[in-house]
């Protein structure tokens, strides 16, 4: 009998290279239903909150379990192939949340589409210069995991910049420096925080036409502010990469699915004056949501997102991420921001010592 | 502004300097007399819950309960228990901005200790101190003289070195990262009163009026400040007391409405309650806040209380961390107070008074006048019958 799984994987290719649509309301009801019977933690929620299979008719009926609780309760479907752990998370590695996924290839088969979508939808084959530490030291890395699977598809060789003391960036500068002589395309990616780093470190580099890079991670780890416009700008003025070929990524260790900037793409298919947003693959949606009533705000308004991936079929499908933002356009959602200790206190103190009996 | 900022504190030092011989029980009528005044201050009411973000009939209610901390005869007593040695000639206040009227107490203190007073606003609320200042210059013109009132964006370090560093004490009020840069900047003489919160205990079967003063305890505030209870111990029938709560946070509700919550707010608050409901936690949600079973507790805000079944009374103690309560609320149980305090409790007082403390509340665990004479004392705790 073919899994769940492996039917999901051949129509996320189809659907990545043209073939077939996806109906993606009946994939996720599917979804549901599978995670339903398989994965007990989310199985108690949905049953707490009166959602099971039989009353559920529509996609967004389908529950959505929050970030925070993939930190206290293992959710999968099946015996794990890998585990995914956030990272930078405060409060030891216990607090750190884990995405167990029981079929990595739903992961690459969705992964690897996307990022050629938006990061390569020119064909581009190029050396991979990742600011990354390699597998074999962040072994729980999604992002890494899904930059090595890049460097194999669509890399004309990979380097990894980043070590057990972090991001060396005297070697990345030499190489890009090397880089810069020959007048080749390359393409960079790692964390926003990378590249502001070797920013900072003062080099200035033309890297030859076509040069792209893809940056995630936002203000995360950043040891100063730094504003998407700023980041753009130094990207030229430090690397010789133009703005269009700045494209950022938006993922989330839960989800097995990423959003990108659009405009790369747009431009590539003739869409330059279109918003700058971030766009998905068909298999990944986001709602926007009020956060009292988690109902979808109208276009434009500012909510929590919500996020529904069914390339997640594994785990589960739908994540309330700790993320605000809107929609643009009838594709695209804008990040506004994380979701703050919003509360304005002056006590707030956490206490995290406190248990239920 | 630094240099007038200098010039008003010079002022304010002659001027105190001219009242060495004032008595402590004219300056403690002055102060009392001065809080009636603040409290009907039209200022206040108009632009205070815009400012605070609070509801204006919160801040109708929160006005009266800050200016009846100074009652003058509570401000003598205080003065002859805890003045002890050479009063500070300047003493400084820095301001947390969660919670309006925190000038007024900071004033008061300094004014009884008989020291000139630097009081730098918090963000949210520049209006309570310059009201309270115009108050006390309506009733006292010459102890007025002795106080300036500021604002500055925090973080500013040029003013803060030239403005605190003239201070002989610094009182700093706010998120404990704020609070610790001022430290390290200007050493052993600031007082910090960082981040804390507070909880209550009760017996499931506690009485009406009991679960009423809660919710106002809740309510009050906003639950902003480390004297708002976030979380209840109910020995007992904690599910029952729950649903009680919830009804009493509605009836609160209606007197004091919750003001519109950002969208951030929302957030903080949804994330929260979605991820107690997901490990199973009872959540019972109103529109008068939200009530919380079986699940470990975090500050929220929104009027959310987290409800914990304790076995027995004694146990309170070791169901949270040191050093992080500063007020807890009992009715109907017997609780140890020296237990508590060794916790780092510093106020132990009955449900439904949480949110109006006494003037001599040993913030922190600190003697509230002693500490601008920095008189070392051991870690202490107010019981209030």
């Amino acid at each position: 009998m073919v899994s769940l799984e492996v039917e999901l994987v051949a129509a996320l290719r189809a659907c990545a290279a043209n073939e077939s649509a996806l109906d993606f309301e009946a994939w996720a009801l599917r979804i549901f239903r599978h995670q339903f019977e398989r994965n007990l933690p989310y199985r108690a929620y949905c049953e707490r909150r009166g959602v099971t299979p039989a009353t559920a008719v529509a996609w967004t009926d389908v529950p959505a379990v929050p970030t925070r609780a993939f930190r206290n309760a293992d959710l999968a479907c099946g015996p794990a192939e890998i585990v995914f752990r956030t990272s930078g998370t405060t409060g030891g590695p216990e607090a750190r949340g884990r995405h167990l996924v029981p079929h990595l290839d739903l992961y690459r088969a969705c992964a690897l589409p996307a990022f050629e979508r938006f990061v390569l939808p020119d064909g581009a084959r190029l050396p991979c210069l990742f600011l990354l530490p390699p597998p074999s030291l962040r072994p729980d890395s999604s992002l890494v995991h899904m930059c090595a699977w890049v460097g194999e598809a669509f890399g004309t060789g990979v380097e990894w910049f980043a070590g057990p003391a972090g991001l060396d960036v005297e070697r990345l500068s030499r190489r890009l420096g090397a880089l810069e002589g020959t007048g080749d395309a390359v393409l960079l990616a790692g964390p926003t925080a990378g590249f502001v780093r070797l920013f900072d470190a003062g080099h200035a580099y033309r890297l030859g036409p076509g040069s792209r890079l893809m940056d995630t991670g936002g203000q995360k780890g950043l040891t100063r502010p730094v504003s998407r416009a700023g980041f753009l700008r130094a990207c030229w003025t430090h690397l010789g990469i133009p703005t269009y070929y700045c494209v950022n990524e938006y993922g989330m260790t839960e989800l097995c699915s990423q959003r990108y900037d659009s405009m790369l793409r747009d431009r590539f298919d003739g869409r330059s004056l279109d918003p700058r947003r971030l766009v998905a693959p068909p298999w990944l949606r986001t709602r926007v949501l009020d956060p009292d009533t988690l109902a979808s705000v109208p276009a434009g308004e500012m909510g929590l997102l919500c996020h529904h991936d069914l390339a997640n079929a594994g785990s589960v499908s739908v994540v309330l991420s700790e993320d605000l933002g809107r929609s643009v356009g009838d594709d695209g959602i804008e990040i506004v921001g994380r979701v703050p200790g919003a509360v304005p206190r002056g006590c707030g103190l956490l206490l995290a010592d406190l248990a239920p009996s | 502004m630094i240099a007038g900022l200098q010039r008003e504190i010079d002022a304010a030092l002659a001027a105190r300097a001219r009242l060495r011989r004032r008595s402590v029980r004219e300056t403690a009528a002055a102060l009392a007399a001065a809080s009636t005044r603040w409290r009907t201050d039209p200022e206040l009411s108009s632009k205070l819950p815009e400012a605070a973000h609070l509801g204006p009939e919160m801040v109708r209610a929160i006005l009266p309960i800050v200016a009846s901390q100074l009652d003058a005869a509570c401000l003598c007593e205080l003065h002859a228990r805890e003045a002890s040695g050479t009063p500070p000639a300047l003493v400084a206040h820095v301001l947390a901005s969660n919670v309006p009227g925190l000038a007024v107490p900071a004033i008061a203190l300094s004014c009884l200790a008989g020291a000139a007073t630097v009081v730098k606003s918090g963000r949210a609320d520049r209006l309570s101190a310059p009201a309270f200042h115009r108050a006390l210059a309506a009733v006292d013109p010459d102890l007025a003289a002795t106080v300036v009132t500021a604002y500055w964006p925090g973080g500013s370090t040029e003013v803060e070195d030239a403005i605190l560093g003239r201070a002989d004490v610094v009182v700093a009020s706010g998120a404990d990262a704020s609070v610790a840069i001022l430290a390290r900047r200007l050493g052993a003489r600031v007082v910090a009163q960082g981040a804390r919160t507070s909880i209550a205990v009760a017996p499931g079967d506690a009485e009406h009026a009991v679960v009423a003063g809660l919710a106002s305890d809740v309510a009050l505030y906003e639950q902003r400040g480390c004297l708002s209870p976030h979380a209840v111990f109910v020995v007992g029938d904690a599910a029952g007391f729950a649903e009680r709560l919830r009804t009493a946070l509605d009836d609160v509700a209606r007197a004091l409405p919750p003001p519109l919550a950002t969208t951030a707010e929302r957030a903080v608050h949804r994330l929260a309650v979605e991820e107690a409901r997901f490990g199973g936690a009872t959540v019972l949600e109103s529109t008068g806040g939200t009530v919380i079973v079986g699940a470990a507790g975090t500050e929220v805000g929104r009027r959310t209380v987290f409800v914990h079944p304790l076995r027995a009374p004694g146990e309170l103690a070791t169901r949270f961390a040191p050093a992080t309560v500063e007020c807890v609320g009992v009715a109907g149980v017997v609780v140890d107070a020296d237990v508590l305090r060794r916790q780092g409790v510093a106020r132990l007082c009955p449900i439904g008074a949480m949110q109006r403390p006494r003037i001599d509340w040993p913030r922190g665990q600190r003697p509230a006048l002693g500490s601008l004479f920095r008189v070392p004392s051991e870690p202490r705790i107010q019981v209030e019958a």
